[in-house]
């Protein structure tokens, strides 16, 4: 039986189902966040559905891809996916365009912008899993200095530019695959208690202004209602006008008048929140439960190591970005502007996340060893 | 160490979806907060924030003195402001507007950045300022006309009004304390808004007209407090004072005519002047009285019955109570004295001995009723309170010392307001600086308040004498004013460093009325820490009070009052000598002496009749013509002197009462005397007819 056949029998539609309904979800959230605006401006009302249309087309793309080839053989080559992928990542600190502050972004002939940092989670999963597979011990603190050292690098350039929600989402695929891959949680807990005994000196002497005033707004956003609490704000009272029911599609006065900034991208949630209500909200919880449980059942019956552990990082990586950009929107988290997987507008998120996905399904297909 | 096995990595799996189910619930759970629990409050909030007002500003009122002369007024001013929606190119615009506005760069471009509908840019931009910005036409950028506060008399009682803030706030003195009469209501156009602050098409629309601010109008005299601020300047000048202070008030209301403190500032430009200079020390700050609180021990003592006016003190320089020893300015000391005579000599061991005698118990419980040690009321913020300490809680000699005015600390204000009390009748009244609120819908008038009888009519009535007697005999000399009967007293208090007291740095102050038996106001003058070899009240400030007292009082058309010999040196005028019935020789002899000329008509030994008439008042060296008889024949007898007959009553206005006796002696006419001191009024009136023999009473009082 060939792989592809294999991969087609075992294929896991919960996966996919969850995905097609987050994606279509996610298309409406964002023209609904958009037109107004456009049509007012005289531009498409569609400009941004179109563009995010396009990009869930070359997002299944490398969703077909991520299946179609053998993630062994993707294994053997993450070494130098991840060496490319550092050296896009110095290339974009010198020549990338400048968005909100960040030099994140690579223009692709006029045509479209793409965030090498995105891509570069799958390339820091596949390396990471590569070597952790080969590490039959890890329960030694010493041992988890090349880990560390693998994410660490590719993190360190991506705070240079900076970007500090995407470095944290590089956090949580570290320890969600080094704590599968049997690191001693007691290491992993010391890191992060020493991490956070340090970080008043950080808050005081690394990050920047704008990075500080997050914080401090994540306590009280009413501190500066105008200034860095203002997303926070706007996006909880679009999420709390919302009520049971929502005020229905193309109805959100909060959303429809544009007052929750980034309400496309990052905020999506709360034109969600707002236009589809409680249970729009809650409809959006559920698909991302069912998603991170099919991945975690992708890694539980992995047919090797290798898989097992991909799955982790690519579970990790969604659960991170879940977490952080659902908990800022309703002012939980510091606003660290993340995309929500398939529902934010965002070509290299969608694509990253949807090849991501194709490795699950990948690795799901091919569970079952080869019996000979 | 053993390796992880493959069952312990599946429990870790199953352990982190048990980890990411509890994070989804949590998320979930944060879900109901916000949807559920905080939505009345969001909502609201997003309400308000759709239909965000566009401010009117409402013209502030005016500030009036009594004469409803502009104290304060609001006039227009342009104002620019962004609406950073509309802005097209923020970068070149900032610097544009940077430029034109003398503002800085960063600034401009942060506002015209700024999340919100419009942001003011400058307010009181000027014409120029104003032409450059319409001629460049930027988009987002605008100009409004935005009331302005000027103060046209500039440092005219600039610590009284205080100062507003370009937001047509009040920030200090009245226009802070009458902020909610005078600010009004500011209009509001209530539109709905989208996030870029543009207009909703079809949303709710409202236009709120501003309400303009209610005008003051002020109890304080501009021309009175001009004539404060000019006197009070000169001195601190002269003396070289770090401050002074004039409070003039009246007494029977309560109305404040004037309140200086100098150095002032203009408030049209207060930020050029030090903080310090926009105080109202008269209200806000607290100093020991010394010598000037002698009135209220003097007053307590007599309505307490301690001492009457005749009781004798023996001062010999000092006095000793327990282990201190409290010593009289005066080396040597007053010797024997009455009561009188100690506050014309304000010697302090006699005051030591009154408070005490009087007793801690009665002597707090008037000291609060004079209003020392609690807000006086007034309508001004920030006022001191001051410190009384109350019965048991310091020495013996603590009330000695409060006796002639130390260790007690008071505002001026408090002193103005107690001696107020003093000086009219025995009533404390509420001191005010607001006599009337005018709005659209009419006047509120404030009327004087009485707030509770200290003393009685007559202890007052007596401590108006005595003042008047420190004034005359005492002294605060130079304070009085010919024709105005000044009474008050000096003080020369030291001023309290740390746990003691300097010895150069005194307050030198003198507070008294005027005229003494019906004052028409009382005033106080304070001058610190004056560099002068002599500091003392009676030097210093007594003149001062002089100065701004006469000009005062003449402002005011209070009719001056001269008693006889005043009004000869005064005047140069003479009485003329009754000297009818006089032998010729003894006549001339009483004229020459009183400075007229004399011609004698006839030849007779006893005079008639004479011209002028007596009691006449006419220039010095005038001549008198005596009418004499040849003999003393019925034909010959004085006009109206006929026997049983009628006669003119005479004028014995000024006199005592021995001269006024002799005067009525003599033209058949009995004294009937009340009171003591000078003639002051007579019945019958003088001019009239009235039989010989008749009584005439006459009052005197003591000036």
């Amino acid at each position: 039986m060939s792989y592809q056949k294999r991969v087609a029998k075992n294929f896991d539609f919960t996966l996919l189902g969850v995905v097609v309904a987050l994606v279509a979800l996610g298309l409406v959230a964002v023209y609904s966040a958009t037109h107004s605006r456009l049509l007012e401006a005289g531009s498409d009302p569609f400009f941004f559905l179109k563009r995010q249309v396009m990009w869930v087309i070359i997002g299944l793309v490398g969703l077909g891809l991520a299946v179609y080839l053998d993630y062994e053989v993707l294994g053997k080559f993450s070494k130098y996916f991840y060496l490319g992928m550092l050296a896009l990542l110095t290339l974009v600190l010198v020549t990338g365009k400048l968005v909100s502050g960040s030099q994140s972004w690579f223009r692709i002939a006029g045509l479209a912008s793409f965030q090498p940092s995105e891509l570069a989670k799958i390339a820091v999963i596949l390396f990471l899993a590569k070597y952790l597979e080969g590490q039959e011990n890890l329960r030694e603190l010493r041992s988890l200095v090349v880990p560390f050292a693998i994410v660490l690098i590719p993190m360190g350039l991506i705070l240079l530019q900076p970007d500090l929600g995407t470095a944290m989402v590089f956090v949580g695929i570290l320890f969600g695959m080094l704590y599968i891959a049997g690191a001693n949680p007691k290491h992993l807990g010391g890191i992060i208690t020493a991490a956070l005994a340090v970080s008043p000196l950080i808050f005081f002497y690394v990050l920047k202004d704008y990075q500080r005033n997050r914080i401090i707004v994540l306590i009280n956003p009413y501190s500066d209602p105008v200034g860095a609490g203002y997303n926070v704000i706007q996006s909880m009272i679009a999420i709390g006008s919302g009520r049971l029911w929502g005020k229905g599609l193309f109805s959100g006065s909060q959303t429809q008048l544009n007052f929750v900034p980034e309400h496309h991208t990052d905020f999506i949630f709360s034109v969600i929140g707002e236009e589809f209500g409680f249970i729009g909200g809650l409809f959006v919880l559920a698909a991302y439960f069912l998603l991170l449980w099919r991945g975690l059942v992708v890694s539980y019956t992995a047919k090797d190591r290798y898989g097992s552990l991909v799955a982790a990082g690519v579970v990790s990586m969604l659960f991170t970005h879940v977490l952080i950009n659902i908990g800022m929107n309703m002012g939980i988290m510091p606003v660290t502007g993340i995309p929500l997987p398939f529902l934010s507008y965002g070509g290299s998120s969608l694509l990253t996340n949807m090849v991501g996905i194709g490795l699950l399904v990948n690795i799901y297909g091919r569970r079952h060893k080869l019996r000979f | 160490m053993p390796k992880v096995t493959e069952l312990a990595i599946k429990r870790r799996i199953a352990l982190v979806l048990l980890v990411a189910v509890a994070f989804l619930f949590i998320l979930a759970l944060r879900l109901v907060q916000v949807q559920v629990f905080q939505n009345p409050r969001l909502k609201e909030y997003a309400f308000n924030q759709r239909l965000r007002p566009m401010p009117v500003d409402a013209k502030r009122g005016t500030i009036y003195d009594r004469n409803m002369n502009e104290l304060a007024v609001s006039v227009s001013a342009d104002a620019a402001y962004a609406v950073p929606a509309d802005i097209e190119n923020p970068e070149e615009t900032a610097r544009q507007v940077a430029q034109i506005l003398d503002l800085d760069y960063d600034f401009v471009y942060q506002r015209l950045t700024k999340h919100t509908a419009s942001v003011w840019l400058k307010k009181r931009i000027s014409e120029e300022e104003s032409k450059a910005l319409w001629e460049l036409d930027l988009p987002g950028i605008g100009i409004v006309e935005n009331p302005q506060r000027f103060y046209p008399n500039k440092e005219l009682a600039a610590q009284v009004l205080g100062i507003a803030g370009i937001d047509n706030q009040g920030l200090e003195g009245l226009e802070f304390y009458y902020d909610s009469y005078l600010r009004g209501l500011p209009g509001r156009v209530v539109a709905e808004r989208d996030a870029a602050g543009r207009e909703i098409p079809g949303g709710i629309r409202k236009y709120i007209p501003p309400v303009d601010g209610k005008d003051i109008v002020l109890t304080i005299d501009q021309v009175i407090q001009y004539i404060a601020e000019r006197e009070l300047a000169k001195a601190v000048r002269e003396t070289n004072s770090s401050k002074g202070i004039v409070v003039i008030m009246r007494p029977s209301t309560g109305e404040v005519l004037a309140m200086a403190n100098w150095p002032s500032f203009d408030p049209n430009a207060y930020q050029d002047y030090p903080a310090a200079n926009r105080r109202n020390y008269a209200v806000t700050d607290l100093y020991e009285p010394g010598s000037t609180f002698k009135i209220i021990t003097s007053a307590v003592a007599l309505e307490e019955g301690v001492t009457d006016l005749e009781r004798r003190f023996y001062d010999p320089g000092y006095i000793v109570i327990g282990k201190h020893r409290i010593r009289c300015w005066k080396a040597g000391g007053h010797g024997s004295q009455s009561f009188v005579e100690a506050v014309e000599n304000s010697c302090n061991p006699v005051f030591a001995t009154l408070g005490m005698e009087i007793g801690e118990e009665v002597f707090y419980k008037y000291i609060k009723a004079f209003g020392f040690g609690a807000k006086t009321g007034i309508d001004f913020p920030g006022e001191a309170v001051g410190q009384v300490h109350k019965p048991g809680t310091i020495a013996q000699v603590g009330w000695a010392n409060i006796g002639f005015g130390q260790g007690i600390s008071v505002s001026p204000l408090q002193l103005v307001t107690a001696v107020s009390a003093v000086a009219n009748g025995g009533v404390l009244v509420q001191p005010r600086l607001v006599s009337k609120i005018i709005g659209p819908d009419g006047e509120k008038v404030i009327s004087p308040e009485v707030r509770r009888r200290v003393i009685s009519e007559e202890t007052s009535h007596k401590m108006r004498r005595i003042l008047r007697s420190v004034v005359v005999n005492g002294s605060g000399r130079r304070a009085d004013i010919p024709g105005y009967r000044v009474a008050g007293k000096t003080g020369t208090a030291q001023i309290a460093v740390g746990g003691g007291y300097s010895r150069s740095k005194v307050v030198s102050s003198f507070i008294g009325f005027a005229p003494f038996d019906d004052p028409e106001l009382v005033c106080l003058v304070a001058l610190y820490e004056p560099q002068t070899a002599i500091t003392y009240g009676g030097v210093l400030a007594a003149p001062v009070f002089q100065a701004i007292v006469k000009d005062v009082l003449e402002y005011l058309n209070v009719e001056p009052y001269f008693d006889q010999e005043q009004a000869l040196k005064f005047t140069g005028l003479a009485r003329v000598p009754n000297i009818r019935n006089y032998p010729v020789s003894e006549a001339i002899d009483i004229l020459t002496k009183a400075g007229f000329k004399v011609t004698v008509s006839g030849e007779g030994p006893i005079v008639v009749d004479q011209v002028p008439k007596p009691v006449a008042t006419v220039q010095k060296g005038t001549t008198v013509i005596l009418e004499t008889s040849l003999e003393n024949s019925e034909d010959n007898m004085p006009l109206g002197s006929e026997e049983n007959g009628e006669s003119l009553v005479p004028n014995v206005f000024g006199l005592t009462i021995r001269e006024a006796a002799a005067v009525l002696e003599r033209e058949g006419f009995l004294l009937v005397p009340k009171g003591s001191g000078l003639a002051v009024s007579q019945s019958p009136k003088a001019g009239s007819v009235a039989p010989r023999g008749a009584k005439v009473e006459v009052t005197f009082a003591d000036n």
